[in-house]
């Protein structure tokens, strides 16, 4: 006998439909899994074995072949459980004709367990999205409710494959496995973390609210406990909310990576911060079954690399793709995936090895060229990525004592807004979302030089020894601060700002 | 050039200069006893210990540095450079340096070096230069230039290059002493200063091989040259163990002036100068505290007249200054200021803030180092 149950399976972060075609043949018995199938798909044989038995259905002593169409695909997960036992039930025909005809009208994703009951998988929000299309009923695990209801398609949820075969015989009714779950109406609690919180700093604050506004890079370099980190945390807080496709690509991306906890669509921007030790695989995404590395999981938020020196070289070089791209296109022999990966980096890192160059207070005890060393391993390139470069230094206890109150969060997130609002206007109809990513011909456009700044960048070139290469990055920022005022054209005044932001263009002291 | 010492005898003396310890003293010694360089390496290591009593380790590496250097190599290479090699009985070997104990046998010259009677002073310091002692540095290396004196000190980073660079760009003649060969430039960030150095009628002079490599026990051996060149010597910023108090010491050694820029007894980097006034060096609160130290036969000719009253007045006046501006450079003081530090106690903004500090940095009252701003001047 021959069954033909649907389901989904994952490439990059969309899914597709894969139909799992079950053969059951007389024969010496056998159990074989074929249509590329990964590991864990391979392994789903004894689990689907022992949940078939411990059902109340024989497991047939056949050959049993199972393949998994398209063929020429590889599949993994682990939600291949479920359709290859509904499979076997139906090839076996321990299913009644007219539950047979039901199963075509499914799509059914899930685990299982030893025991039949269901359990949770990754990626079912991208399956489900994409199977749309197929107008069945899906079939998805009680834990992945969530997903189900962001999706909006038809789905049941059954706890156990005894479940869900009793609603197929019509001996339960729909209502039985369907949960209404209420999701919280109330609004995720809103971020304890606020600008407020961080004393003193006025000028990094300032470039995180240009970045913000804008979607440039930052790098900040301080002493250790100037409030690097504090503020790269509460960065998150100033950018304007998800809308609604954004928030769906990086919830896809959750699904896939099963990072989707109790929450339902995602309606946070991420902040990832990895630690220096992680490998390129982790920070990128790969291996040989390709999976989103952190850049992805940072997609419409935020990746904060603390200790940003203190990454592999390689780590740091691999970031350049995705930052000028946007996304990462990893290409295996078999395959070629792409994620996508747009997200603001803000860096953090000390000024030198010791962390006490710059500090009145301490002496910093590293030789010159270990200094040099230490700087150099950002290399050129990747600094050419970053707009904004701020120095923190350390906070005077006068200064955290008194006027405790800075702006919060919320007033420096409404002038966020509105610049984004003037940048959305600009840029109607074209790729470009922000000003950080103009093209050149729209840096033409739109971030003319205003009358005099020739004298001031004349004169900037000579005194800090900005380069030519640097000009395109200054007029951008300068065009969001503009922004952030509100006024049509850059102004000197905002130039003259940027410059602030421009430490390592300056040339060495000994240069003549 | 002295002709009456052959090109032979010049190259033989050329190579024994390669063995770094070896000194001018020592070589008429044995030239009394085997009549010439030439013949002094025609010997080997147990003759040479035995006829001139000298020590046979000594002995064994003075042959071994020797015959590794191809003196004809080392002629074509410097004249290549347009440069030249001194030896003491040459015109253009410096009177002071032939006094010193420790004479170099052979110098490697590039550049032109100023002649005997003028003034030079020795500038040295710390790699890890502090913002108060890049002022300094600059301050008194300035001053010095404009009144004809010639800054000698060693092209490393820190308080050298800012000594060299000062005159540069007042296109006045420096002498880099440097702990390599001339061939080579150390640290390589300073090669355009050296080029520039050089333009304005500077010299770099080294004892050292033409290819030399930056090697640790270089640099306090050249450190005896810097002083005998000099007088006097101003230590402006150094740790208590560091090259500069090398310097300060074999300046002492040779009988030259050694003064001090006193520092923040807090600061390591004035650690070294605020010993040596301990001891009784000499304090430097002005250029004219220098220029009194200049020996009577070398002053003929230079301008001191020019610093009659620099000691009190700016040269950056305030005045031509907005009030604003003004504001700022009173809250910069003689500390380092954070923008942060200076935009509150203005009751500023960021971006207003940024605007008086782009312009006080482009006119050049204030610089930036590590996001702290400081006064360029007193």
């Amino acid at each position: 006998m021959l069954a033909n149950i649907c389901t989904g399976a994952i490439k990059g972060i969309d899914g597709f439909a894969v139909s799992v075609e079950v053969d059951i043949a007389p024969g010496m018995p056998t159990f074989s899994v074929v249509g590329l199938p990964d590991v864990e798909v391979r392994e789903s044989k004894e689990r689907v074995v022992a949940a078939v038995r411990n059902s109340g259905f024989d497991f047939p002593l056949k050959r049993i072949t199972v393949n998994l169409s398209p063929a020429e695909l590889r599949k993994s997960g682990t939600h291949f459980d479920l359709p290859i036992a509904l499979g076997i039930l139906a090839a076996s025909n321990q299913l009644s004709p007219q539950a047979t005809e039901k199963l075509k009208e499914l799509l059914a994703l899930g685990e299982l367990a030893l025991d039949g009951s269901l359990r949770p998988c990754a990626g079912v929000l991208p399956m489900l999205i994409s199977c749309q299309k197929l107008g069945k009923t899906a079939v998805i695990p009680p834990q992945n409710v969530l997903e189900g209801q962001v999706s909006s398609a038809p789905f049941i949820t059954p706890h156990t494959l005894k479940e869900l075969a009793d609603y197929l015989e019509g001996k339960t009714d729909i209502s039985s496995l369907q949960i209404n779950y209420i999701p919280q109406t109330e609004a995720e609690p809103e971020t304890e973390l606020d600008f407020s919180d961080v004393k003193g700093q006025a000028l990094a604050k300032r470039a995180l609210e240009i970045a913000a506004a804008g979607g440039h890079n930052v790098l900040m370099i301080g002493l250790p406990g100037t409030g690097k980190s504090m503020l790269a945390k509460r960065f998150p807080g100033i950018l304007p909310p998800l809308t609604q496709e954004e928030a769906l690509e990086i919830t896809k991306i959750y699904s896939i990576c099963n990072l989707m906890g109790k929450s339902k669509l995602l309606t946070r921007r991420p902040f990832r911060d990895p630690h220096h030790t992680i490998s390129d695989v982790a920070l990128i995404g790969g291996g040989s079954n390709p999976r989103p590395g952190e850049v992805s999981l940072a997609h419409n938020g935020v990746l904060f690399l603390d200790e940003f020196a203190e990454f592999s070289r390689s780590s740091l070089e691999v970031l350049r793709e995705p930052l000028e791209n946007g996304q990462v296109t990893i290409s295996r022999a078999k395959e070629t995936v792409s994620y996508p990966a747009r997200f603001t980096l803000v860096a953090a890192m000390n000024p030198c090895p010791c962390g006490n160059l710059g500090n009145p207070l301490k002496p910093c005890t590293c030789t010159p060229m270990q200094i040099n060393r230490y700087k150099s391993r950002i290399s050129g390139p990747l600094l050419d990525r970053i707009d904004l470069t701020v120095n923190l230094n350390p906070v005077k206890y006068t200064d955290w004592n008194k006027h405790s109150e800075g702006e919060t969060s919320a007033q420096i997130r409404a002038r966020v807004l509105k610049a984004r609002e003037i940048q959305r206007k600009r840029f109607a109809g074209t790729n470009t979302t922000a000003n950080a990513f103009m093209n050149a011909k729209q840096l033409k456009e739109f971030c003319p030089l205003p009358a005099g700044a020739d004298a001031i960048l004349e004169a900037a070139m000579r005194k800090f020894g900005l380069s030519a290469r640097s000009l395109d990055k200054i007029l951008k920022t300068a065009r969001t601060i503009a922004d952030l005022e509100g006024v049509a054209h850059i102004q000197t005044k905002h130039l003259v700002e940027v410059m602030q932001y421009r430490p390592l263009d300056r040339k060495g002291v000994a240069d003549v | 050039m002295n002709t009456s010492i052959s090109a032979a005898e010049r190259l033989a003396r050329i190579q024994l200069n390669a063995f770094l310890y070896f000194r001018a003293d020592w070589l008429e010694r044995l030239i009394e006893i085997f009549g010439s360089a030439q013949e002094i390496l025609r010997q080997d290591a147990r003759t040479l210990s035995q006829e001139a009593n000298i020590n046979p380790d000594t002995a064994a590496k003075l042959l071994q540095a020797a015959l590794a250097v191809n003196p004809q190599e080392e002629w074509d290479k410097t004249s290549a450079l347009g440069g030249h090699i001194y030896i003491p009985e040459d015109d253009e070997y410096p009177q002071s340096l032939r006094n010193c104990k420790e004479a170099p046998v052979a110098i490697y010259v590039l550049g032109h070096l100023p002649a005997d009677e003028r003034a030079c002073v020795a500038v040295v310091g710390t790699r890890k230069i502090t913002p108060y002692g890049r002022r300094v540095t600059r301050k008194l290396a300035e001053e010095l230039a404009q009144c004809g004196v010639t800054v000698v000190s060693g092209l490393a980073r820190g308080i050298d290059s800012e000594a060299h660079a000062a005159c540069v760009r007042l296109k006045k003649p420096t002498i880099a002493v440097i702990g390599t060969g001339i061939g080579r430039c150390y640290p390589a960030e300073n090669r355009s200063l050296e080029k520039a150095l050089l333009e304005h009628g500077g010299a770099v002079v080294s004892e050292l091989p033409f290819n030399s490599p930056p090697n640790a026990f270089h640099f306090p051996r050249r450190n005896r040259i810097i002083a005998a060149l000099s007088q006097p010597v101003v230590v402006v910023e150094g740790e208590i163990k560091s090259g500069a108090l090398i310097t300060a010491k074999l300046a002492l050694e040779m009988g030259k002036d050694v003064l001090a820029v006193p520092g923040p007894i807090d600061s390591p980097q004035s650690g070294g100068p605020n010993s040596l006034v301990k001891q009784g060096a000499g304090v430097v609160t002005a250029v004219a505290d220098i220029l009194d130290y200049i020996p009577q036969a070398s002053r003929f000719g230079l301008d001191l007249r020019f610093f009659e009253h620099a000691t009190q007045a700016p040269d950056k006046p305030l005045e031509e200054l907005s009030p604003r501006e003004q504001q700022v450079m009173q809250i910069v003081g003689t500390g380092m200021c954070s923008l942060d530090q200076i935009a509150e106690t203005l009751g500023s903004d960021v971006p207003e803030t940024a605007g008086l500090l782009f312009e006080l940095e482009v006119k050049g009252f204030l610089s930036c180092e590590n996001g702290l701003y400081s006064k360029n001047k007193f």
